[in-house]
């Protein structure tokens, strides 16, 4: 997970971390908090970043818009050991299904992901809530490459916060940013051939609130 | 009654006891206390006190500590499943680091840091 975010970082311009790393490297760094080692923990970045949201009316008149298709919150607990299951990121689950709802959509029409990966394990527990991949395989998928560029569902494309940074409060829209960038088809070495649907999976509070949101490229 | 404080539940820990609340509605069990039932959203709660036993469900070790603990690391934090169905993130004290499992039995036991009483758990 940090060797692949690391690789698209290297793609992007705009990442904290634009170098490749090795997997040697990743499983040789420092323990931070068994079993997680240096290179499993996103950094905390400064960073900003904006999003224009428009009315249709609006947004039809200007260059290349994309297209809010579904935008949903949920919540659970915030202390770890109050969660139903630590394999598992509820609140995840709850936004993404009421996102497909409101979209109409499914995980499988979902081309292009950016994500939550404060740690190289959440963002397994994320394409797994997502519903991406089932859960206990989001590993297996990761592994074989399914999340990474030129892959079935490429899952941060920018780097992620791994790689790209994690400015907190800025994070969020950072995702919306990028997956606006690629739905335009305009992010160059990194870009997602063909993406049409992207997802962002933003959250806070340890999960304690989670949204997931749907954009298109083109118009619903 | 709508239950206990954070201070009384310090407090407590401070003693030795550990308590938590269960919900005169559903009876959903919770510690530490919160103003509203995670399950049913109700307000009346009634006051219990655990057992303190338990088995470890998940652990680990913090070699990076937070400023505050800074100079404390490593040591060892867990998610231990109480007896009575709860659950408790505490310190892990009196385990020699390398041999904490999953599974292992574990009992309550207060951690008294500056002045600030902490949950901790110990072999039992």
């Amino acid at each position: 997970m940090a060797v692949k975010n690391h690789r698209h970082g290297a793609l992007n311009p705009k990442a904290q971390f634009q170098k490749e790393i090795t997997l040697e490297q990743v499983l040789k760094s420092a323990l931070i908090a068994d079993p997680l080692k240096l290179y499993d923990c996103c950094p905390f970045s400064d960073g900003a970043a904006a999003v224009v949201i428009a009315s249709e009316e609006v947004a039809t008149r200007t260059r290349k818009p994309v297209w809010v298709l579904a935008s949903a919150q949920a919540g659970d607990e915030m202390c770890l050991h109050a969660k139903r299951d630590l394999s598992r990121a509820l609140a995840t689950e709850r936004a993404a299904q009421a996102a497909y709802r409101q979209a109409g959509l499914g995980p499988q029409d979902v081309d292009v992901v950016e994500l939550h990966d404060c740690f190289t394990i959440a963002e397994i527990v994320a394409t797994e809530g997502l519903g991406l991949f089932e859960p206990g395989t989001g590993g297996i998928a990761a592994e074989k490459g399914w999340t990474a560029l030129g892959g079935k569902v490429p899952v941060n494309p920018s780097g992620g916060l791994k790689a790209k940074g994690h400015p907190i409060g800025a994070t969020g829209a950072a995702q919306i940013a990028e997956l606006a960038t690629q739905l335009r088809g305009e992010a160059g070495p990194r870009q997602v051939e063909g993406a049409r649907i992207g997802l962002a999976h933003t959250l806070g509070g340890n999960t304690a609130t989670v949204l997931v949101s749907l954009f298109g490229r083109d118009r619903a | 009654m709508s239950g206990l404080s954070l201070k009384e539940f310090f407090d407590a820990v401070r003693e030795g006891h550990l308590l938590a609340q269960r919900c005169a509605g559903c009876r959903e069990l919770a510690i530490p206390p919160k103003a509203f039932c995670p399950s049913c959203h109700g307000k009346e709660w009634e006051r219990v006190e655990l057992s303190g036993k338990g088995e470890i469900a998940s652990y680990t070790i913090i070699r990076v500590p937070p400023a505050s603990l800074a100079g404390q690391a490593p040591y060892a934090v867990a998610v231990v499943r109480m007896a009575e169905g709860v659950s408790l993130l505490g310190r892990l004290v009196d385990f020699p680091l390398e041999a904490i499992k999953v599974g292992l039995p574990v009992v309550f036991t207060p951690l008294i840091q500056g002045d600030q009483p902490l949950i901790a758990f110990k072999p039992s």
